[in-house]
């Protein structure tokens, strides 16, 4: 009766995983080697559950972060849930330092990472759609002739799986892949919107430094990009620096009029510096564009806020002489 | 649930009222943080929503109560951004959390093995 048993598991198994997931070679893309190993990766085996802090040190190690799992765990660690979750994967990398840049769920997103020289850390389902396991491992290569993945995972230092099963785990799980980026350095295929996404990440994490030196590389390759000059006048904000705020929202309430975000903050700034009756017109035409999105309750909130704090009248304006955007 | 819908309409609610007073740090009201303003464009919803006030309290609290040191959960939660913490403040029971991969393969064979003997595919448990 076994041999029943076999395909009818495999079937149940193979369930989650039907989608198709062709050989590594049919999908390569153009201009990628054939194989390719970043066997400088450091490795770290896992403790008992502890895959997440395993594997976030070895990117982290891999980006010029040297910490072990166990300084990690206290970082990331649930012990009820005996795992890690996503999102303080994503936090424990700000803390040290590094952006964590969210991969679009593609093999060709996971390839380009490898080419440009750093391994993908990324969430498995080891189990089935209805039963999952969830495993975090580190890609660090590809065979295309052997058609297999390269990982870090648990405590193997060097597993070889073929590329339709890793392709299907991970699939399972989401297609949630990261790398850990050093400030200042924006990989080659980078997407803007999740580049600046990750920098406004370790923004708000509280790392200032890294989030300007982050916003200034943004602005040098993408200097259309209204969220990057938003993000650069926050953190002059922060740091008190009012002109330097004052002028990088301008940039981007320039670039993007209707970015209520930006309009909101340089009303606030330009109200800070004293100038009340250019940032009453700024929260003008904020309002005006932010009429019927989901940014109008907070420009009407900064209104308020202006109505009932600044004073008025003309002549303390520590910003003079300058145009500001309509 | 309900209570804690009403909770948290309380809270919202005494948050907007105290903004308004302007009992919070009215120098920075119109600074809009970039995660918050990428949030609010995202998913088209206010920011006050964005910056759940309650959302940074539950997830303390719920980690705590999965093990957590609570002299680590303030560094822990002082790394994510307000939008990450309110979708944790949902989602945290049930979100995936990697864990240990070998031990529990061994344990889902035996359930499906198991579930295929209840329903009678193999019988691989019995003697006869």
């Amino acid at each position: 009766m076994i041999r029943t048993a076999l395909p009818a598991a495999a079937l149940l198994l193979g369930l989650a995983g039907c989608a198709a997931s062709p050989p590594l070679a049919s999908g390569l893309p153009a201009g990628m080697s054939r194989s390719l190993e970043l066997r400088d990766t450091p490795f770290f085996p896992q403790e008992e559950f502890q895959c997440g802090p395993a594997a976030l040190a070895t990117v982290l190690g891999a980006s010029g972060v040297l910490v072990e799992p166990g300084a990690l765990a206290p970082q990331v660690y649930l012990p009820r849930r005996h795992g890690s979750l996503q999102a303080e994967l994503i936090g424990a990398t700000r803390r040290h330092g590094r952006l964590a840049y969210v991969l679009p769920g593609t093999g060709d997103a996971l390839l380009a990472e490898l080419a440009d020289g750093r391994p993908v850390l990324l969430l498995q389902n080891l189990g089935v759609k209805q039963i999952p396991i969830w495993h975090y491992a580190v890609l660090v290569g590809y065979d295309t002739d052997r058609n297999i993945a390269v990982l870090r995972s648990g405590r193997r230092a060097r597993k070889e799986v073929r590329w339709q099963h890793f392709a299907r785990s991970w699939d399972r799980a989401g297609r949630w892949a990261m790398t850990t980026i050093a400030p200042g350095v924006i990989p080659r295929q980078a997407e803007p919107a999740r580049y600046l996404d990750a920098v406004a990440g370790i923004e708000a994490a509280g790392d200032r430094k890294a989030a300007a030196t982050s916003y200034d590389a943004a602005i040098a390759r993408w200097p259309g990009e209204g969220l990057a000059w938003l993000g650069r006048g926050n953190v002059a904000y922060a740091e008190g620096d009012r002109a330097g705020a004052a002028d990088a929202y301008a940039r981007s309430v320039t670039l993007v009029p209707g970015m209520g975000a930006a309009r909101s903050s340089l009303a606030q700034v330009l109200a800070d510096a004293g100038c009340i009756d250019e940032a009453r017109r700024q929260l003008e035409l904020a309002a005006a564009h932010a009429a019927g999105t989901a940014m109008s309750a907070t420009v009407e909130e900064t209104r308020k806020q202006l109505d009932a704090a600044a004073p008025t009248g003309p002549g303390q304006c520590s910003l003079p002489g300058r145009r500001w955007p309509d | 649930m309900h209570i804690e819908s009403f909770r948290r309409s309380c809270v919202a609610l005494l948050s907007v009222s105290l903004i308004s007073l302007g009992m919070q740090t009215p120098a920075a009201a119109g600074i809009v943080g970039t995660a918050d303003a990428i949030a609010v464009a995202q998913q088209q919803t206010d920011l006050a929503v964005v910056r759940d006030a309650l959302a940074r309290a539950d997830v303390r609290e719920q980690m705590v109560t999965m093990g957590v040191d609570p002299a680590e959960v303030d560094g822990r939660l002082a790394a994510l951004t307000p939008a990450e913490l309110s979708k944790l403040a949902g989602d945290i029971q049930q979100a995936p959390a990697g864990g240990d991969g070998a031990l529990a393969v061994v344990g889902i064979v035996f359930v499906v093995l198991l579930i295929l003997e209840l329903t009678g595919v193999i019988d691989i448990f019995k003697k006869t």
